[in-house]
């Protein structure tokens, strides 16, 4: 019943109500901190850095250069696509057809090539934040310094060429440690980068040379051959030799050679790769796609294969298989899908032998060195290709051809080098058209946050 | 906070003397319904100004002990209109007549944390909508029972898919980047509607294309949980005018549930049994292919081998082809006594699905329980346990050539998809990795099982009650804790599922979440002995920890056909954690004034949260309210008020966002790395702010026959959570920061009608109207694109001086040159509804008629199908420019130089539902049913029966990015509509 009235008294209301508000702010004010569960703060790398986390950051250097490289649109994908070598039949995303291969490329679609800008600076950036660190650690030999400095810009430089690779002419900025708030850093010429992207190597090098016999973290299995600082110090200087052909020093290129772990009596897969695992955590490799849901192989490398001697075709072509069905899409039809990743763990190169003796070639024809290019071309010939030598006419022209059919076979669906072959030979327009509206895109834009950040001055490659 | 504290104890010290009531003497009367004059159960009479006060019996009688002076007594009842009645000194009996408020004119509104005011001072247009409304027909989530009853409100479902996934959109758009969601508060307790991803991209690779967002994996939003039969009533504070009490978690309103709690007397049993089924309500069709010739120029020489002239397969009809059994068994009971009153209820509900391994499962039990301990201490308890079972399907985008409506735009109506004599499916030919989705729907698992409990109890110590002052001080505290799995089985035995290498996927996703809130309050009412003001303080605080933990471990290449993770040799696990504390006090004062004609009411808010750059510091949000009451201002209106209220409000940054994060969760060969994400933290992140400005009218005419309500709004949010999109090239590619403005303002109407009003006939009819606008007022960034596939699909496009939610797209100027430029905008023109309710003796019809003008959508599931040049229209000729091509040709002609070839109007008018009920007279529910029953009643319904439409897709209601702020209204590969009907048996004894 609610009929009686008792008399109230307003101290015990007081009180209770003294308690509960206390109770209140007691409860409240001075506990709300809450730390990122998930990640660790830039500034604990940066300001409080120690060797533990300088090895997990330089190993994260071949996570970062990893990222771009195997996905369904990455880098290997995207220029297989533009190097006519692959196609793309996502049948989700029309623009690996509508872009890839009519164009034009747009500066707004990160995923396509955006990524392929994006994140190697971000692995530029893992680097400087990590060479920072380095300085500042303590704990560490000057050895052990020097081996890190030495790996992580070997890395960078192989960013950098990611970079330049894709954007060409465009150029690229080089001054990656601003504030990413500020200014963005001026936009260098293709040949400034190239001498940036030499000079990190040549740094690397020196480094490496005074970093003792052992890097204080570790390399990922497509390193195994790399593990000290004195056998990367031979994948450094493979990098620079393709760096140097690429811009034409053939003499630098071949000293770099020289320094390389380039050896005829290796096996031609001896190299540096990019590993993957199904570990919890870590990535897989999306090119392999044995179905061919989305990659297949451009036809074209049946058709324009040589004969071997037994009637056969180039022993190289086994890195395609055809397909039961033949598989059409906006009116471009192939049978072939690719057996070169033949698991999701299957390794991708980034530098190998059988390259290294194709650039030796390349650079002692550039020397117009006849003789000693023939020996090299006859050999991956052979080797590779189960082909008889070479028996066309020995010109400088007429081997080149021969050079880049036989990059073309070697280095098939690697990493875009029919692609940027052709570019720096001008032959971009002898790729094939499956259609006749298709257009063979010469380079990527600069993704449209670059050009936003740079709309007082816009760059050329800018919408 | 010491301010707060002297406030308080100034509030206090103010008391005056505290009367005693000495002489007492015994009213006895009865409380009945003027209509019926049926007695009226449960019904509160209490003395103004005092504490005395009782419930009426079964009977509608009631006896209170009041004072022997001349005193008033106060009569209410819910859904009826409240009487005062005077009782002059010596009079001990009092019968009272109370009148049906269909119009839901004196109905109690929350105002503060602890205080409520009658609908008819109400400062604010705030909806309410009772719990027998919010009941009408069975909707697979309470956000479904809302649609068409709050003007403001835009609620739409994103996908077909049972067991929900709703959003609620609450006066426009409100934010870029922070929630969108309104807060829920259930009975008190903050109730998460966290959205948790199945974790489907796993099979989907979704996020692997050009949009990376994980949230392409139709997931739930988590108040599909609660039961709308449990619901008292629902209110709607739309915006920071009202909600600025619950400061920084209330820009996008606040949603007030209030639970049935137990009426004193005799148990009471309700018991509704319902029965139905649902069907697919829409296909999209596909292309008829007239020639073998025709086939193999579309498919290439392989269709040779399938096309069978006139062989046609309808492949979406294929899989959805079920009309599942729905049924729903309710029981509640109520009762109790005036000290101690309860309410029970249970439910199990069954939804089937459309398509094989779909369905939607929930059972529920609640217990709410008052208890009164002598004449001032009430305690209540409320708890509620909820188990619900979604089985999904595979729908929305992806990159993997799996989900149902990506994988039928590659497959032609020639090639038969149904599995052979020995149930194999065979391998779709056309599409590279086999896919079936027959095969995929039977033999896959998509189940999201959550448990989970909420309970939650407030003890109110009415400290003074006397004619001139009240003191109450309640505290309250609660938990909302729920259990999410995600189990998601992709057998070797699917087509597909050999293409990675690894056949056999297992998704397996542990969520937890678990919601604390605690408050007090203190509210200290005033009023002279004259009456000619009242006035309420209240202050109180409260704090809120919200702690979700999210573990997912991926699976593939399974051994042995079980569905346990550890059968994989592929196995990837990732957790998430978040927690978010936030702490508030608030002081409020509401005055009542010139006959309680007029109400001023003035509050802040302040509070600090863990979110923030800087967790100890104090945000504070305002209010301010005023309305006037003008009574019989000219002929043929009752009432008039005019009412306008300012309040702010905030949105708190996400969890994370202050920080700049370096991923510690990646390894190469086992190798651990640390590296960047690229985004760049502001360590001085603050809430967005929220001002809000309303102003409008509520009129009654013809006797309460009638109501209008108009109001208009102005929202300025500034402070806005931004994006700057910094130079990639510097290693980073966003900075999360503060600034920028977006202002929504727009205007809404209710009307109620009561047109016909007779002893055996009654028609109420209500409508609603609303419009709102979004703009981008200030930006200080760049123009930016959120959501979308990026221009050539079409992209939302936030651009200082334009509306918020405007489409992008390429198109090109007559001379050629291609440009990107607003194609459309997702806001509509205008909603409106239309509910009407006629009775007629014992029978009953309800229709409810829901209206959306001009709201545009990008219908990428058709760019798919065109693609596939597969679309049901693709070969009918067109002419163009004097040259006949076909309509997929030239739709694809167009693509990427005009993406406005496939942005719709998704205008749409929905009969969303339809009830028919039958109340037996009480004389056959005697004779039928024994003399126990009391009533029973027969119905028959419908939800989403009709859907008049020109969206060529599926549903017009569409988002493949679930919840958003902005990038609703696109439509990739959804899962399809249904429409449902059900036979209901009530009874009550």
């Amino acid at each position: 019943m609610l009929t009686t009235t008792s008399r109230t008294r307003p101290v015990n209301a007081l009180g209770s109500a003294a308690v509960i508000l206390t109770l209140l702010l007691s409860s409240g004010c001075n506990e709300l901190n809450v730390p990122d569960f998930n990640n660790l703060d830039l500034g604990d790398l940066e300001t409080n850095p120690t060797p533990a986390k300088i090895a997990q950051a330089a190993q994260g250097m071949l996570i970062g250069a990893r990222v771009q490289v195997g996905e369904q649109n990455g880098y290997v994908s995207l220029l297989g696509i533009l190097g006519r070598e692959s196609y793309n039949f996502d049948p989700a995303d029309p623009r690996f057809i509508t872009e890839m291969l009519i164009g034009p490329l747009d500066g707004g679609s990160p995923a396509f090539g955006g990524n392929l800008f994006e994140l190697p600076y971000r692995n530029i950036r893992n680097g400087n934040t990590l060479l920072g660190a380095v300085d500042a650690v303590a704990g560490l030999t000057d050895e052990q310094r020097e081996a890190t400095r030495g790996f992580v810009k070997t890395i960078q430089a192989l960013d950098y060429l990611d970079v330049i690779n894709t954007r060409d002419d465009l150029g690229a900025p080089i001054d990656v440690n601003q504030d990413p708030t500020g200014e963005p850093a001026p936009i260098a010429t293709k040949e400034e980068v190239f001498d940036h992207i030499v000079q990190l190597l040549d740094e690397g090098s020196a480094h490496l040379q005074a970093g003792g016999s052992s890097f204080p973290f570790g390399l990922s299995d497509g390193f195994a051959n790399f593990t000290t600082p004195a056998s990367f110090l031979t994948f450094n200087r493979a990098l620079k030799a393709r760096v140097e052909v690429y811009r034409g020093n053939y003499a630098a290129a071949l000293e770099a050679l020289d320094a390389s772990f380039l050896d005829p009596g290796a096996p031609l897969t001896f190299g540096a790769y990019h590993s993957y695992s199904t570990r919890s955590g870590d990535l897989q490799n999306q090119l392999f796609d044995p179905t061919g849901r989305a990659i297949l192989a451009h036809p074209s490398i049946i058709t324009d294969a040589q004969l071997r001697p037994n009637g056969a075709l180039d022993a190289r072509t086994s890195k395609v298989t055809p397909l039961a069905e033949p598989r059409t899409v906006q009116g471009i039809t192939t049978d072939l899908v690719f057996t070169i990743y033949q698991s999701n763990i299957a390794p991708i190169p980034i530098i190998r032998n059988e390259e290294l003796i194709l650039l030796r070639a390349e650079a002692n024809l550039g020397l117009n060195n006849l003789t000693a290019a023939l020996d090299d071309i006859d050999f991956i010939r052979e080797r590779s290709g189960g082909l008889a030598p070479y028996s066309g006419p020995v010109t400088q022209s007429a081997l080149l051809d021969e050079l880049l059919y036989n990059k073309r076979y070697s280095l098939l669906f690697e990493g875009g080098h029919r692609w940027i072959d052709a570019r720096r030979y001008g032959r971009l327009d002898k790729l094939p058209k499956a259609v006749s509206t298709h257009n063979v895109i010469s380079r990527f834009p600069f993704p449209e946050a670059e050009c936003l950040a740079r709309e007082q001055a816009p760059p050329e490659g800018c919408g | 906070m010491r301010k707060v504290g002297s406030l308080l104890l100034f509030s206090l010290l103010a008391l005056g003397t505290v009367s005693d009531a000495l002489a007492q003497r015994l009213v006895t009367g009865r409380i009945a319904s003027t209509e019926t004059n049926e007695p009226l159960a449960g019904a509160s009479v209490v003395v103004i100004g005092s504490a005395l006060g009782t419930y009426t019996a079964d009977d509608g009688s009631y006896s209170l002990s009041v004072p022997q002076d001349s005193v008033t007594l106060r009569v209410r009842r819910l859904g009826y209109k409240g009487r005062d009645i005077p009782l002059p000194a010596g009079r001990t009996s009092a019968d009272v007549a109370l009148e049906r408020d269909v119009l839901q004119l004196e109905a109690q509104i929350v105002t503060g944390q602890a205080t409520t005011i009658e609908r008819r001072n109400l400062a604010n247009a705030v909806a309410l909508v009772n719990g027998a409304d919010v009941n009408r027909v069975p909707q697979a989530s309470v956000e479904n029972a809302l649609q068409g009853k709050v003007a403001g409100a835009v609620i739409q479902t994103n996908s077909g898919a049972p067991g929900g996934g709703v959003q609620v959109r609450l006066r426009g758009i409100t934010s870029i980047n922070a929630s969108s969601d309104p807060l829920y508060v259930v009975d008190g307790i903050v109730m998460s509607n966290v959205a948790i991803p199945s974790n489907q991209n796993a099979i989907t690779r979704a996020a692997s294309g050009s949009n990376p967002s994980l949230d392409q994996d139709a997931q739930v939003n988590r108040i599909a949980d609660l039961v709308p039969g449990d619901m008292e009533t629902v209110e709607v504070l739309k915006g920071a005018a009202a909600s600025a009490i619950y400061g920084s978690r209330a820009a996008n309103g606040v949603v007030l549930i209030t639970t049935r709690r137990g009426r004193p007397g005799a148990p009471q049993f309700n018991v509704t049994q319902r029965f139905g089924w649902s069907e697919l309500s829409n296909t999209l069709g596909s292309r008829q292919f007239n020639s073998v010739d025709e086939a193999v120029d579309v498919w290439g020489p392989a269709a040779a081998n399938f096309f069978q002239s006139g062989r046609v397969f309808d492949h979406e009809r294929e899989l959805a082809d079920r009309k599942p059994l729905l049924s729903e068994t309710g029981l509640d009971v109520s009762g109790g006594n005036e000290n101690t009153r309860y309410y029970a209820s249970g439910l199990v509900k069954h939804d089937g699905g459309i398509i094989a391994n779909t369905g939607y499962d929930k059972q529920s039990l609640r217990l709410n329980l008052d208890q009164r301990f002598g004449s001032r201490v009430d305690v209540g308890l409320s708890t509620n346990l909820i188990r619900t079972k979604a089985q999904r399907g595979l729908t929305n985008n992806d990159n993997a050539s799996v989900s149902f409506y990506m994988v039928f735009p590659a497959t032609p109506s020639f090639v038969d998809l149904q599995p052979d004599a020995d149930g194999i499916y065979p391998c779709n030919p056309f599409v590279g990795n086999c896919s079936n989705p027959l095969q995929t729907a039977a033999l896959m698992t998509n189940d999201e099982t959550v448990w989970r409990y909420v309970s939650g109890a407030r003890i109110v110590y009415q400290a003074i009650e006397s004619p001139s002052h009240s003191l109450r001080i309640s505290a309250s505290g609660g938990a909302d804790y729920f259990a999410q799995d995600n189990n998601l089985i992709f057998p070797p035995e699917l087509n597909f599922e050999p293409s990675d290498g690894e056949p056999g996927t297992i998704l397996l996703s542990n969520s937890n979440n678990l919601d604390v809130t605690v408050s007090g309050n203190v509210v200290y009412g005033y009023r002279p002995a004259s009456g000619s003001f009242r006035a309420t303080t209240s202050i109180g605080g409260g704090y809120a920890d919200r702690d979700l933990d999210i573990a997912r471990i991926t699976s593939r290449n399974i051994v042995g056909g079980r569905s346990i993770v550890g059968t994989g040799t592929n196995v990837q696990a990732i957790e998430q954690r978040q927690r978010v504390k936030t702490g508030s006090i608030f002081a409020q004062e509401e005055f009542l004034f010139l006959n309680e004609r007029a109400l001023l009411t003035a509050g802040i808010n302040a509070d600090q949260s863990s979110v923030n750059g800087d967790d100890g510091k104090l945000f504070f949000y305002p209010k301010v309210s005023g309305s006037y009451r003008l009574l019989k201002p000219f002929g043929g209106l009752d009432e008039l008020k005019l009412r306008a209220a300012y309040g702010e409000a905030g949105n708190q940054p996400l969890f994370g966002q202050k920080f700049t994060p370096l991923t510690i969760t990646q390894n190469i060969n086992g190798l651990p790395g640390i590296v960047t994400q690229g985004t760049v933290g502001s360590p001085g992140l603050e809430p967005e702010r929220q001002r809000e400005i309303e102003a409008g009218l509520d009129a009654t005419f013809s006797g309460g026959r009638a109501t209008l309500e108009l109001t208009a709004f102005r929202k300025s949010v500034t402070n806005l959570l931004l994006q700057r999109t910094l130079a990639p090239s510097s290693g980073f590619e966003l900075e999360i920061f503060n600034g920028g403005k977006l202002r929504t303002q727009g205007v809404e109407a209710g009307l109620g009608v009561v047109p016909v009003r007779t002893d055996d006939l009654q028609w109420i009819s209500r409508a609603t109207f609303f419009v709102t606008r979004s703009k981008i007022i200030d930006l200080p960034v760049p123009t930016f694109r959120t959501g979308g596939f990026g221009t050539a699909l079409g992209a939302y496009e936030i651009e200082e001086g334009a509306s918020a939610t405007q489409i992008v797209g390429n198109d090109t100027l007559p001379d050629g040159t291609p440009v990107v430029r607003k194609i459309g905008d997702a806001t509509p023109d205008f909603n409106m509804s239309f509910a009407n309710e006629v009775t007629f003796k014992g029978f009953h019809l309800y229709g409810l008629v829901d209206w959306q003008r001009g709201s545009d959508l990008i219908n990428l599931t058709k760019f798919l199908y065109d693609l596939g040049q597969n679309s049901a229209d693709f070969a009918t000729p067109v002419v163009v420019g004097g040259e006949t091509t076909t309509a997929g040709a030239r739709r694809l002609e167009l693509f990427g130089r005009q993406t406005a070839v496939y942005l719709e109007d998704a205008s749409f008018v929905k009969l969303r539902e339809v009830t028919l009920s039958y109340e037996l007279p009480s004389s056959t529910v005697a004779r039928l049913l024994g003399g126990k029953v009391d009533r029973a009643r027969l119905s028959v319904s419908g939800r989403n029966l009709l859907t008049f439409t020109d969206y060529d897709g599926l549903d017009p209601e569409v988002s493949n990015f679930g919840n958003q702020n902005i990038a609703r209204n696109i439509d990739v590969a959804p899962f399809p509509p249904s429409r449902s009907f059900w036979f209901s048996l009530e009874v009550g004894f």
